[in-house]
């Protein structure tokens, strides 16, 4: 059975126009490519040393 | 593919060609992130938007510059309602890639069109409004709310998910159903729709412990007509005495109107009229009451005129001879002339004194007066010698009551006769009228202080006034 007060909770305000910009900039844009690289540079910053 | 470390074309091998760099892992991750997007974009075409979504975004995490990916995900956000998230998408791709970007028309799509952009807004805003309206516990108002939304952006699923639950908290499951229908119409695997279909099918489904169970599908036909669903139910019999029990019901239907009409209808009728009447006979009377005291009034200032009217008339007539001019007016005039043409002064003091004795010579106006009291200062001495004369020939012949009369006329004649006034005061002496011969000797002490005659009526007011208190 389906309580009404349980899933009202599940619903969240939707963005309006006005706050685009900012959830466009605080989008967290970082991906598994970006961790790769960081991780290769910093294996060879450790190799050089 | 590009290297990561110096930016050329990468090639089959498992390492850059240009400066050498190991791409091999690199590169597994940029298919992973292709492969994502290949399930994503083929979820997406059989409209499982939720999947495509999770494929999406999990593509983007492998390789953030995976413009369709990013490009489509804006477009199945698009699709679900969420506008400003579809934008959001589209901007960042834009950013990555300014150039041949499809993402841009989908953006000027937007922004060409303001009043699209602003109706967007406004559904954004009700739906947050319906939102609010839900945790006030107003949901008639958050139901109207979303009806709204969902008519300016019909493929909100946010909105359709929250309006069904609305339905089903109020128990209207058919409408709750319809609802999450057009939620699966749009994204066919959302988990959320899918488990408020599940409860709603649970609640529609024949209940089998149910004594009076539903009536079977087959018994009534169910579609739908805009947004009713209409349910005509079938192998209804009509009863073969309908024909005749139908009449018998309308025979009964129209006495039971006739008897309404003649017990409750009429009556109220009847009663509503004699109330108007009696309303009207009310204000007649208040009307009546009004002019009958306003008559009243009038009568009474008549009365009051008329009263005045006849006084002023009598007055009138005092002053009107029989040739309707002025009497007294007349009078004086006649005495001028008389005055004026012989010089008889007995004739003038005659006219004069009538005038006198008709009316108070005060009282007239200024021309009048004037006239009179020159004609009065003109025969005034002559006069009072004469009734001083008289007077005191009477006096001297002990016949007070006549030398009393020609004496007083010779004192209004002449004020300044003061043997008259002291032969006045004697013959009022000797006739014992002691008070007016007071008087008489008091006016001549006023008149005529210091003189011979003031010290006789001062001996003889002293006399008379020690004799009266001898009296008393």
């Amino acid at each position: 059975m389906i309580n009404f007060e349980e899933e009202l909770k599940k619903f969240h305000p939707s963005l309006e126009v006005e706050d685009a910009e900012e959830a466009i900039y605080n989008q967290d844009l970082t991906d598994a490519a970006d961790l790769l690289v960081k991780m290769i540079k910093e294996t060879e910053e450790k190799e050089k040393k | 593919m590009f290297c990561y470390n110096c930016g050329c074309q990468l090639s089959e091998h498992g390492f850059c060609t240009a400066c050498g760099a190991d791409v091999s892992l690199y590169k597994k991750i940029i298919a992973m992130s292709n492969r994502f997007y290949n399930d994503g974009l083929e979820k997406a075409g059989v409209r499982d938007l939720t999947g495509a979504i999770n494929s999406l975004r999990q593509s983007l995490k492998f390789n953030k510059n995976n413009i369709e990916a990013r490009n489509l995900l804006g477009l199945v956000y698009f699709e679900t309602g969420e506008v400003v998230a579809a934008l959001s998408e589209w901007v960042i791709s834009k950013n990555m890639r300014p150039e041949k970007n499809i993402a841009d028309d989908y953006i000027n799509m937007l922004q060409s069109n303001a009043s699209r952009l602003d109706a967007i807004n406004q559904t954004i805003k009700k739906y947050n409004q319906a939102l609010v309206y839900c945790n006030q516990d107003s949901k008639d108002l958050a139901m109207i709310q979303l009806k709204k939304v969902l008519s300016l952006n019909p493929k909100f699923i946010r909105a359709h998910q929250l309006l069904a639950l609305l339905y089903m908290d109020s128990e209207q499951w058919d409408k709750a159903e319809r609802e999450l229908r057009k939620c699966m119409d749009i994204d066919r695997n959302n988990t959320q729709t899918l488990r408020y279909l599940k409860e709603v099918e649970m609640q529609l489904a024949p209940d089998e412990n149910s004594k009076q169970p539903r009536r079977k599908k087959d018994d009534a036909v169910r579609y739908q007509s805009d947004n009713e669903i209409i349910i005509q139910p079938l192998n209804v019999k009509e009863q073969k005495s309908a024909g005749i029990s139908s009449l018998i019901n309308i025979a009964i239907g129209l006495v039971i109107g006739l008897a309404v009409m003649y017990f409750l209808v009429v009556p109220a009728a009847v009663s509503n009229a004699n109330n108007e009447a009696q309303k009207t006979i009310t204000d007649i009377g208040n009307q009546l009451d009004t002019k009958t005291s306003r008559i009243q009034e009038l009568e009474t200032q008549m009365e009051a005129l008329q009263t005045e009217n006849d006084t002023l008339n009598q007055e009138l007539q005092g002053y009107v001879g029989t040739d309707g001019t002025l009497q007294t007016i007349d009078s004086l005039l006649a005495a001028a002339t008389t005055y004026l043409e012989t010089q008889d002064i007995t004739q003038t003091a005659a006219n004069l004194e009538s005038i006198s004795s008709s009316v108070d010579v005060d009282n007239t106006s200024e021309a009048f007066q004037k006239l009179y009291k020159t004609l009065l200062g003109l025969i005034g001495p002559q006069l009072s010698t004469q009734y001083y004369e008289t007077g005191y020939n009477a006096y001297r012949s002990e016949d007070y009551a006549t030398a009393i009369e020609n004496l007083s006329k010779a004192v209004i004649y002449d004020e300044t006769n003061k043997d008259a006034w002291l032969s006045l005061g004697n013959a009022y002496r000797k006739s014992d009228d002691a008070q007016n011969a007071i008087a008489a000797y008091d006016k001549i002490i006023e008149l005529f202080p210091d003189t011979e005659t003031a010290r006789s009526a001062q001996r003889y007011r002293s006399q008379l006034a020690e004799n009266t208190n001898t009296a008393q």
